[in-house]
């Protein structure tokens, strides 16, 4: 029985085995030539426009994170909801009319409490 | 794919009436918010009759992951009792400390949309859907009070290690799930009853199940959160979950234990046997010490939880189990009924004496005969509840477990009968010290006269009278809660 899981845990010792390699022989292996540009936090590219780390963040950006969020799901279920509705006719639609007006009242209730509005 | 909308009508008002208060707060400005209470009450009490009226009938749907049959009904009667208690006591609380009430009561009920699930579950993706319900809105709600830091370190804590529980809980079930190869608990009952040697995999994914649970019910050595988080969260919060989260977590237990991991009880029962002492007496001794009287409910809520667990340890296999099991899921039902009843009232008494004066100490209790003889007079019968004198329901509860321990009596059931009382006795130092404050102490002076208004008051009285008139006639509960015994055979 326990030995079934054998193909896990070696699994497990290649995934730990494979995340050490990797540090260890680019530690080894690679060239080293900083240079201040390198050495700057990575911002897709732009100039770094403040210290990162005592930056504190404005909530405003987890609403937005919930707002994407709901889309988010929403788009996960329909997809494969998409794929299959044929076959699930109108009891399909029903449940995705049901699930999508839920996610609309959340979606009203947001913006209602001014949830879009950034200042 | 049929599903049977009958079944789920409790669950499907309280959803459209969490939403109606979603909406309702929307619309309505300033102090008229308040009245999504009443709207909330309304869709409990249609919930309660929906619920009712599927009393003694027995439905599966969603293919086997969904029963609702008589031990699923008497937990969401419990449940939505509960909901309308905390309602009541919540109203004036809420609207007077300026909580974002609309989204309050929306979570408030979501988080009981997840506790009505709870027993109905046959299938583990069901009941941690259920608990995640139940937890998800609680984190929230336990950190409503935004000005004060002390709530928000309690609902991080709350927070923190109620995802630690529920992580250690999935890893648990993903390992059930590798052996038995379904979720659905009877079918993992089939599995591991079919393996002929013990699996100590199995046995140890087992127990992470049960840790997610014992998290719930504030089990020691999994309790170090109730404390905080009860005495920083909003107080109905707080009695919301010593009592409806705990009980759901019973819910849930029962359930996975009494189904799905029935047939290795030989090895959980004793464990949760051990952890039912351990939980009661250090649940007892620490709160001996409390000076606030939140803090000493929530470590008397643990010490409760510990009598609960109780009948857990009994739990074995073999021939003459059914019996024994049946006899333990009854006194479970019943303990959680009478708690529900008793611990709601002491929270309903200790919210009329915060409100306004903020006080919550021990101390401040002194004189509060003279200051509120209805208020005085509930607390007394509800801590004397709680620590099992006679002529309330607190004594047979008790009563109930050492009658599931006679059922068959073995050494360890004798074990746990003799911490039970040695518990008890402790637990009526801390209860009758409360007693003697409220009534013997001479009040300092300057304090007002409480006005608990008439929402409290109801719950205060309703809940007393309960107290006694169950503590005299037992046989009003226990008559319907000896017929859910079919449960274990399930």
């Amino acid at each position: 029985m326990l030995s079934e899981y054998l193909p896990v845990l070696l699994l497990f010792g290649l995934a730990v085995a494979f995340a050490v390699g990797s540090l260890v022989v680019s530690s080894l292996v690679g060239p080293r030539v900083p240079n201040p540009t390198k050495l700057a936090a990575y911002e897709s590219g732009n100039i770094p426009l403040a210290d990162v780390r005592n930056t504190r963040f404005s909530v405003k950006f987890y609403m937005v994170a919930m707002l994407f969020l709901i889309f988010d799901i929403e788009v996960v279920f329909i997809y494969p909801w998409a794929v299959v509705f044929r076959e699930l006719g109108w009891f399909g639609l029903g449940q995705m009319a049901l699930f999508i007006g839920i996610l609309g009242v959340a979606f009203v209730y947001e913006i209602g409490r001014g949830g879009l509005e950034w200042d | 794919m049929q599903i049977d909308f009958i079944a789920i009508l409790p669950e499907i008002i309280l959803t459209v009436t969490a939403l109606l208060v979603l909406a309702a707060d929307l619309a309505l400005r300033g102090d008229a918010k308040q009245f999504v209470n009443p709207l909330a009450g309304l869709g409990t009490v249609a919930a309660i009759i929906a619920t009712v009226a599927l009393w003694g009938s027995e439905r599966v749907t969603f293919g086997t992951m969904y029963v609702v049959d008589d031990f699923a009904v008497l937990f969401k009667l419990l449940f939505l009792g509960t909901l309308l208690a905390i309602l009541a006591i919540s109203w004036r609380y809420i609207a007077e400390h300026r909580f974002f009430q609309g989204e309050y009561y929306f979570l408030l009920l979501t988080s009981f949309i997840g506790m009505l699930l709870m027993p109905s579950s046959r299938d583990l993706i069901m009941l941690f859907i259920a608990l995640e319900t139940v937890s998800v809105p609680a984190f929230v709600m336990v950190g409503m009070r935004k000005r004060d830091l002390y709530s928000s370190e309690s609902a991080l804590k709350f927070f923190l290690l109620g995802v630690l529980a529920a992580a250690l809980m999935l890893f648990g079930m993903s390992m059930v799930y590798g052996f038995a190869g379904t979720t659905d608990l009877v079918g993992i009952a089939a599995a591991i009853s079919g393996e002929t040697a013990s699996v100590p995999l199995l046995l140890g994914s087992v127990m992470l199940v049960l840790v997610g649970f014992g998290f719930k019910i504030s089990a020691v050595p999994f309790h170090f959160w109730a404390p905080d988080t009860y005495s920083g969260a909003p107080m109905p919060v707080a009695a919301m979950l010593a009592v409806a989260s705990k009980a759901a977590g019973f819910a849930g237990l029962v359930v996975v234990a009494f189904i799905a991991f029935e047939p290795v009880a030989d090895v959980w029962g004793p464990m949760l046997g051990v952890l039912a002492v351990l939980t009661m007496t250090v649940g007892n001794l620490i709160a001996l010490q409390q000076r606030d009287l939140i803090r000493l409910l929530a470590y008397s809520s643990v010490a409760q939880a510990g009598y609960i667990l109780i009948p857990f340890g009994l739990a074995r296999t073999g021939p003459g189990a059914a019996v024994v099991n049946a006899a333990a899921i009854e006194a479970v039902v019943f303990y959680l009924i009478a708690y529900a009843v008793m611990n709601v009232g002491a929270f309903a008494v200790a919210i009329a004496v915060e409100r306004r004066t903020g006080l919550r100490s021990i101390a401040d209790y002194a004189g509060l005969s003279g200051r509120s003889p209805l208020l005085a007079m509930g607390m007394t019968v509800f801590l004397l509840s709680l620590g099992g004198a006679p002529l309330t329901v607190g004594l047979w509860a008790k009563f109930a477990i050492l009658e599931a321990i006679a059922v068959d009596i073995t050494l360890f059931g004798i074990v746990l009968a003799g911490f039970l009382v040695v518990n008890s006795v402790i637990a009526f130092f801390y209860y009758l010290k409360v007693v003697r404050t409220v009534w013997m102490d001479e009040a300092p002076a300057g304090l007002p006269q409480l006005q608990p208004g008439f929402n409290l008051s109801a719950v205060v009285v309703v809940l007393m009278v309960g107290t006694l008139v169950l503590g005299v006639l037992p046989g009003l509960v226990t008559d319907f809660s000896s017929v859910i015994s079919i449960v274990a055979a399930g």
